[in-house]
């Protein structure tokens, strides 16, 4: 009955103070970043809160007007317009370069020799700076000069308002699906290659092998760059900014170019505010989404 | 322990919480009028400049000739000036001035916006500077005026700007075209070219968005006419009104026949520079641009260009019979002004005072590269250096004159607001993609002229008539 209470007597302190000491070491070390993140980050962001309650024009001072900004975005046919555009654009952002990216990985898998030239080539088109990519794309589809016209195909892919969000997303789909193959091929290549022996033994084929070993085997970082992609689509900006800058008429118009026109054109930013908030609280959904089948054990 | 440790946590959130929502309220107060300027007489130090000039060329001649110049004509004051592109320099420009930051002498949008600046006190008060160096009598009073919002001057403006049709000149001779003066004339010519493979007029909107509302300022000038734009500017008709929706639909039939820019598909898709090129060849027979397209159109036409064409350009044909020829609208594009939070306003305005109130200067930059540097100062035409391009000095002596004689219309990005201007060009995509009529495009951009006009968001107007 003694001992014990002595030994915890003995030990709480001595064993207590040095965690405490390191925990507060590490408070020390952090704090400079906390607070720098608090300032860039945190500031900002409780400052979009608060003038997405207000009639603010992007210059002077504010007014509050509650959920005005809401109750106008619920019914504003722009917002409509955008939002559906978004989910084409996840639609098609999440399953092309997803599946052009599995494919490629799994081919350059089977591929001994040249592997590293390949990867560097499917990676090429990702680290090239958007802008650059985007404006040779806008020639590279100019309906009088580009590879269409050089074809026989003179159709303003970027100019008719029922192909510019296809065309724009095509053009980010080709930047994204090599890094995507990058990132699958490197998870590929953890996958233990006895599980292969053993599929093969049971007299698996390609196809199974790939759906019963590889995919299991990589569902982590599938589900990441999903969970990425998702979060992608609700941030895609720069292509579609250069590209058709939202148009023709608002055919490629999604929830990011409205906002920004809003603020910087229109001297809406409370109403900016208060779609990037919406966004926000989007995306937030989709965290916590994935957190809950994260914790579920879908990842493993 | 754990009670602390959540405390503590909480405590730590509720500040940084706390620090967020005050900081809305503290850029807000920073917002506020401001204090009186009394001009000082012993302008001295360093004063920034953010400018949109773009190309080493045009960089470097400002360089020499503005900093340069000015540098050695005020020498206790150190002009730094940095180089954006322009699209980028409005959104920099507007967040800097929202956080009591940015320039000492601030490179604006056109009047409309200048406005909404003023408005936000992110400008200072020009006026007892006005007083002090006598602008008043060295600049175009409309241009003066169109700064001015409750009897205060809060920017200069920085170039003029007009309307004209570019033409391929060598094309013309080749076809025995004349310039058109009126539009039976014009669509004669359009009718010729487009049946031989010629696009008539190029235009694209893919560098530059609001390019649309350059073809609505053509179209409701020369179409609908200066006077009823002026009764509908000053609220005594609508645009609503059958001669602006004609217009509208005028637009949009020579869209329709291919006239411009092929068709409405390649309007929205070929790049400007692809346009110019084959202007420059003689696919494009015509180009509807403003007067600075001037700095830029020599590139795609002579020995550069790998071809023997020549360009000049004409006053836009009038396209109603009721409507004068030759006429040309004004306007300003874009201003310079001098941040409120400027420490050093006195030599932000030293330098204003230099850039516009040194006329053989001025027309010498005039002078040397065509339209980029028109300031509205008054001057007459034996003023202006015979070195100028004859092209250059040609607008500069027609918009003198259409001045003068009252023959002059309005370019939307001066005197329209802010919101309805944006309308102007986002709504003509609605038009010509088929999403709205032009009676409904006119009946929408009537409500929000209506509104933006009820707050006050429009420039003083010059009044019909001959003007200075």
């Amino acid at each position: 009955m003694i001992a014990p209470s002595v030994t915890t007597m003995d030990t709480a302190p001595t064993g207590g103070r040095p965690k405490s000491r390191g925990s507060k070491r590490a408070w020390l070390f952090l704090s400079p970043l906390l607070i720098l993140n608090g300032l860039v980050v945190l500031g900002p962001a409780l400052a979009t809160v608060y003038y997405a309650f207000t009639d603010w024009s992007g210059l002077g001072p504010a007014t509050f007007i509650g959920f005005d900004n809401f109750t106008r975005a619920f019914a504003d046919p722009a917002v409509h317009d955008a939002l559906w555009h978004n989910v084409i654009w996840f639609v098609l952002f999440g399953s092309i370069p997803t599946a052009m990216g599995l494919l490629g990985a799994y081919l350059l898998s089977q591929v001994k020799r040249f592997q590293v030239l390949f990867r560097a080539l499917y990676f090429i088109p990702y680290v090239v700076a958007s802008v650059v990519n985007a404006a040779v794309w806008k020639m590279l589809l100019s309906p009088t000069s580009g590879i269409g016209h050089a074809m026989g195909i003179d159709h303003a892919w970027l100019g008719d308002p029922d192909t510019s969000l296809l065309s724009v997303n095509f053009v980010v789909d080709w930047h994204w699906w090599g890094f995507l193959a990058v990132v699958y091929l490197a998870a590929m290549q953890g996958v233990d290659p006895e599980l292969y022996d053993a599929a093969k033994m049971d007299g698996a084929n390609r196809w199974q092998q790939f759906t019963s070993v590889t995919l299991p085997g990589i569902r982590p970082t599938v589900v990441f760059l999903s969970l990425m992609t998702v979060i992608w689509t609700l941030k895609a900006f720069d292509y579609i900014f250069i590209m058709t800058g939202g148009g023709p008429a608002g055919s490629s118009e999604v929830v990011s170019t409205l906002m920004y026109k809003q603020a910087f054109n229109e001297y809406e930013a409370g109403y900016a505010a208060a779609l990037g908030l919406t966004m926000t609280v989007i995306i937030g959904f989709v965290l916590a989404g994935y957190q809950y089948l994260k914790r579920k054990g879908w990842e493993e | 322990m754990n009670l602390a440790m959540n405390r503590r946590r909480l405590l730590g959130t509720a500040g940084l919480t706390a620090l967020g929502l005050t900081a809305p309220g503290l850029l807000a107060a920073c917002a506020g009028e401001e204090e009186p300027i009394v001009p000082g007489d012993n302008a001295q130090g360093k004063i920034d400049l953010w400018i949109d000039v773009q190309g080493d060329a045009n960089q470097k001649y400002f360089t020499d000739n503005v900093v340069g110049n000015f540098e050695k004509a005020r020498p206790k004051i150190d002009l730094n000036a940095t180089f954006y592109k322009g699209e980028d320099l409005r959104r920099l420009i507007q967040t800097s001035l929202q956080a009591k930051s940015g320039p000492d002498v601030v490179r604006g949008p056109s009047a409309t916006q200048t406005i909404a600046w003023s408005r936000a006190h992110i400008l200072a008060d020009l006026t007892p500077y006005a007083k002090k160096f006598g602008w008043e009598s060295k600049l175009a009073t409309w241009a003066m005026q169109a700064f001015t919002n409750d009897g205060k001057l809060y920017a200069l403006p920085m170039r003029v700007d007009t309307m004209l049709l570019y033409y391929n000149k060598s094309l013309f001779a080749t076809n025995g075209w004349q310039t058109p003066t009126n539009r039976s004339e014009l669509e004669a010519i359009a009718a010729d070219a487009h049946g031989k493979g010629i696009v008539p007029f190029g235009s694209s909107n893919v560098d530059w968005k609001a390019a649309g509302e350059w073809l609505m300022t053509v179209f409701w000038n020369h179409y609908s006419g200066p006077d009823a734009l002026h009764q509908a500017l000053s609220g005594q008709i609508q645009f609503t009104d059958p001669v602006f929706v004609e217009a509208v639909e005028l637009v949009k039939s020579y869209f329709d026949k291919g006239w411009i820019a092929g068709g409405t598909d390649k309007y929205f898709s070929v790049p400007s520079t692809e346009i110019g090129a084959n202007f420059g060849k003689g696919t494009v027979a015509m180009v509807p641009q403003g007067n600075w397209f001037m700095s830029q159109v020599g590139q795609y036409f002579g020995a550069k260009a790998k071809n023997d064409n020549e360009w000049d350009w004409m006053p836009m044909p009038a396209l109603r019979q009721e409507v004068k020829y030759p006429l040309f609208e004004i306007g300003i594009g874009g201003s310079l002004a001098v941040n409120a939070a400027s420490k050093n306003k006195d030599a932000a305005a030293e330098y204003l005072d230099w850039y516009y109130g040194d006329k053989a200067a001025a027309l010498k930059r005039m002078a040397d590269v065509p339209s980029t540097y028109n300031i509205p100062v008054d001057f007459a035409d034996a003023d202006i250096p015979s070195t100028i391009d004859a092209r250059a000095g040609r607008v500069l002596t027609s918009v003198n004159k259409a001045v003068a004689t009252g023959d002059y219309g309005y370019v939307t990005w001066t005197w329209w607001p802010p919101k309805t201007d944006v309308f102007i060009y986002e709504g003509l995509e609605q038009v010509l993609t088929g999403k709205l009529t032009p009676a409904q495009y006119c009946q929408q951009l009537a409500d929000k002229f209506k509104a933006e006009k009820a707050e006050g968001n429009i420039p003083p107007l010059p009044a019909r008539g001959p003007a200075k």
